[in-house]
């Protein structure tokens, strides 16, 4: 079931595995509210993020730069990141500002929480 | 002629209307200083001495009088014949009275019959008559008070005593005549712009323009209320056309070649060309021939209206007789070239005379513009050539006491010497001017760089046909990038001694930035000469004139100059070697007139660019998202265009990025950003804009160490953003914030005609 959070973002839990969603425009503001959210997912014991811009149609280099510490976030919390759904001209600005060197991308959601947990059988667990 | 002209009545003005030319322009602003809008406002016509401003004010009148409109014009022009400031604010007074009955009555005849104050409130109209009789027992009254300020103030504000259900007066004063030098305790100019300004009626104040401005400031006038205009003497076509009407009016035969000296040798002055014809009118003489000309001219300096002119202007400016004597050595010497510049202490030995006569003698000669003076030292040897004339005739015949007909003869061989040479220099100046104007319009173009090159261009075009060499130049791949041109002189403006080795107009001196970006180092200064020559310009040449500038340079503390040589048929190839050896610029003059047909068509399309039908101007508050309104507006442009999604979104994308960096960087005193969209049949051109200062990071011109460091801190991206989305990405300079244009093309894509 989607969660309200904060603001309007959109997120749900698929076991360990929070799926966020981003809106139509991905600015500071926008941005600010997906990763209040991610942080308060990895904080209630997410091992996982998958970012889903099904709906993103535009994304500026404030919302990127966001994004980029997300990625910074998620990497200390030991968490794994996917982005799901993103459009060619997004991707293409992800490349050119170096965004896809630290993440992975996906089709859509079901392709990120396959990859999520082909990534979690292989990884052992250190108790 | 329309029925409007031929109901069109002449009241003040001495000439009908067709035949006053060469002053539209003023006239229509004077007009304008009389409407509402300009309610309560002063303008101040400033005036270059002999630029003539009596008759525009009286046009001014005529036609303000003939549109029977709430306005009520008053002209009134202060003469040397009123003594005291009180005996000329009693005559405004009754002008005004006068003029505002003749207005009422709508009977032009009435504002210049000789009518007493009684005969004046007898002529009122009755509506008028309560306000005019307590103008009048006001002012007699006060006329018997021995208080000379407060009458001066009563009379001249007399023009607020109009009730307001009954006009609006609109006064214009014609200061030209010195009231400032009136005898008595009331500075009348002071007194003036002090009633004036805080009257509350739109007025127009015209005089010297030294002089009217000092006043204001003497006044502590609200300069915020007060309009300029400045008035100087009218370029050669109009002054051609003024000699044409006023001879044709003065009957007097004139030829083309007598009308064109005639302008030159008066320098374009209405008040100098009115009186040379009327003189000539007056002496029955033809001015068909040089020698025509000139005898009228002696004849005019000996004993004719010039000559009173400027005799009345001396005795004003110093009444004693030997003072003046000494002055005219003086001045005659300066203007003769000798010791132009002297100290105030050297002056006054010379003169003998004490300090603050020699103080208020050298003032009075500063507002006629005869001298600068700066409180310390005294810059002599200005003033017109007909000044100069007058002098040297009354220092042979005054302190040399040479017979008269000697000195008669030589002026007028002079003079006839002088004049094809005179004519000579204005045709030079003509040929000159295109060199001259077009360095003046530099301003950061950019211009295939062969055209500063003559070796290069001599290789690639020589004896190419025009369209040949058109379409070359297009294909340039090598650009030159002209700097912004911020002032630009004649070297002998700075040095004196070019005078001797080239014509004024062939050596210029211009103040340049590069890239229009204003520090230390991007300040360049051009050196130009058009060096004459029938045949290529050879080495010897070349060099002298590098040296020349070198030396120039030197001496004048330039520390980077550029030096640039024009010559008709270019340089032989020792002399371009040279050129580039010296880091010197070498252009014939075809490769001077391509350059100067590329910088006058950037200047075009600049103003295309701004009005032009397909431009898109918005403007929107910087914060809220507001960038994606620009940027949808674009989308729409853009698909008119018919550009692929993709390079659609890329343009939004770099539009959202301008937007954002001009709401976080720009320190904007409006929080606004202005955006322009200009659709061409290739390409869709963005500008955003916004004012404010901006960080030196963000002007374009960042080294590559610098971008690298930008780039690291994620907020750096934007402009790396827009520079790759977009195909090309400038930083416009402008004085306040920046402006950034962006150009996206459209490409076909393989397998259809358009860009999709």
């Amino acid at each position: 079931m989607d969660t309200p959070s904060g603001g309007l973002v959109r997120s749900h839990c698929v076991g360990t595995t929070a799926v966020v969603y981003a809106s139509d425009y991905l600015n500071k503001l926008t941005g600010e509210k997906i990763e209040h959210e991610c942080r308060r997912q990895l904080k209630c014991g997410c091992r996982a993020l998958i970012i889903d811009f099904s709906d993103t149609k535009l994304v500026n280099s404030i919302g990127i730069s966001i994004l980029l510490g997300i990625i910074d976030v998620a990497e200390k919390s030991g968490a794994r990141i996917v982005f799901s759904e993103v459009n060619n001209q997004t991707v293409q600005l992800f490349e050119m500002l170096g965004l896809t060197r630290h993440v992975v991308l996906a089709k859509d959601e079901r392709e990120a929480l396959i990859n999520l947990s082909r990534f979690e059988a292989t990884t052992p667990v250190v108790h | 002629m329309s029925s409007r002209s031929e109901n069109f009545r002449r009241v003040l003005g001495r000439v009908i209307q067709q035949d006053f030319v060469g002053r539209a322009t003023e006239l229509n602003r004077i007009i304008a200083q009389a409407e509402s809008a300009k309610a309560g406002r002063g303008l101040l016509l400033l005036m270059e001495p002999s630029a003539g401003v009596s008759e525009l004010l009286r046009q001014a009148y005529d036609q303000i009088f003939n549109r029977r409109s709430d306005v009520i014009p008053i002209y009134f022009a202060f003469t040397r014949n009123e003594t005291t400031a009180v005996s000329a604010a009693i005559e405004f007074l009754n002008t005004f009275l006068q003029q505002y009955i003749a207005y009422r009555r709508d009977e032009p005849v009435v504002s210049e019959a000789p009518l007493t104050l009684h005969d004046l409130v007898e002529l009122a109209p009755a509506p008028d008559l309560e306000w005019i009789e307590q103008l009048v027992e006001s002012y007699n009254r006060l006329r018997f008070s021995n208080d000379d300020k407060t009458l001066v103030r009563f009379c001249l504000g007399a023009p607020q005593r109009i009730p307001a259900v009954r006009g609006r007066p609109f006064v214009m004063l014609d200061g030209s005549q010195l009231a400032e030098y009136l005898n008595g305790a009331v500075v009348l100019g002071t007194e003036i712009l002090r009633v004036f300004a805080r009257g509350g009626f739109s007025f127009v104040l015209a005089g010297l323009r030294r002089q009217i401005l000092e006043a204001a400031h003497d006044a502590n006038c609200n300069f915020e209320l007060l309009d300029l205009l400045r008035l100087e003497q009218l370029e050669a076509t109009e002054a051609g056309k003024l000699v044409e009407h006023v001879a044709r009016r003065q009957q007097v035969a004139t030829s083309e070649a007598a009308r064109d000296l005639i302008v030159q040798q008066f320098a374009g002055s209405p008040f100098f060309i009115n009186t040379y014809l009327l003189a000539a009118r007056e002496k029955h003489a033809t001015l068909l021939s040089y020698l025509d000309c000139e005898r009228l001219y002696v004849d005019e300096l000996f004993g004719g209206h010039i000559h009173r002119h400027f005799a009345d202007l001396l005795e004003e400016i110093s009444p004693r007789l030997d003072t003046r004597h000494l002055l005219i050595r003086l001045l005659w010497e300066a203007a003769a070239g000798e010791e132009q510049i002297s100290s105030f202490e050297i002056w006054r030995k010379r003169l003998h005379i004490s300090a603050p006569e020699l103080e208020d003698l050298l003032h009075r000669l500063h507002v006629q513009e005869f001298v600068n003076w700066d409180e310390t030292t005294v810059e002599a040897g200005s003033g017109p050539q007909a000044w100069k004339d007058y002098l040297k005739i009354r220092y042979r015949l005054d302190v040399l006491g040479e017979p008269r007909a000697l000195v008669v003869a030589d002026m007028l061989a002079d003079s006839l010497k002088r004049a094809p040479h005179t004519m000579a220099r204005h045709y030079k100046q003509i040929a000159n001017a295109g060199l001259r104007e077009l360095i003046s319009r530099f301003n950061c173009q950019q211009v295939p760089a062969v055209l500063f090159d003559y070796a290069k261009f001599s290789e690639k075009y020589k004896g190419a046909e025009a369209e040949t060499i058109v379409s070359g130049l297009g294909a340039e791949t090598e650009a030159f990038k002209l700097p912004q041109t911020i002032h630009l002189a004649t070297c002998s403006a700075f040095i004196s001694d070019m005078r001797q080795i080239c014509e004024e107009e062939h050596c210029l001196v211009a103040h340049t930035f590069e890239g229009a970006t204003y520090s230390d180092a991007q300040e360049v200064i051009w050196l130009a000469a058009d060096v004459e020559s029938k045949l290529e310009v050879d080495v010897a040449v070349a060099r002298a004139w590098c040296d020349r500038f070198e030396s120039l340079a030197e001496r004048l503390g330039f520390s980077r100059y550029q030096i640039w040589l024009i010559s008709n048929q270019g340089f032989t190839e020792e002399a371009s070697t040279l050129l580039a050896r010296r880091k010197a610029l070498g252009s014939s003059r075809q490769q001077l007139e391509l350059l100067a047909s590329r910088v006058r068509e950037t200047v075009h399309s600049a103003v295309v660019e701004t009005s032009g039908p397909d431009e898109f101007m918005m403007v929107v508050p910087m914060g809220e998202d507001n960038e994606l309104i620009a940027a949808n507006t674009a989308e729409q442009i853009a698909k008119r265009l018919t550009f692929r999604p993709e390079a659609i979104n890329q343009i939004k994308t770099a539009i959202v990025e301008a937007c954002i960096n001009a709401s976080e960087h720009s320190f904007s005193p409006d929080r606004k950003i202005y955006q322009r969209f200009r659709v061409e049949s290739d390409r869709l051109v963005i500008t955003i804009s916004s004012r404010g200062i901006v960080p030196p990071n963000l002007n374009g011109a960042k080294s590559g160490a610098e971008v690298q460091e930008a780039s690291e801190e994620r907020r750096g991206w934007g402009l790396k953003l827009i520079r790759t989305l977009m195909d090309e990405v400038e930083f416009e300079r402008v004085d306040d914030g920046t402006s950034l244009r962006m150009t996206k093309y459209l490409r076909p894509q393989k397998g259809t005609s358009a860009n999709e």
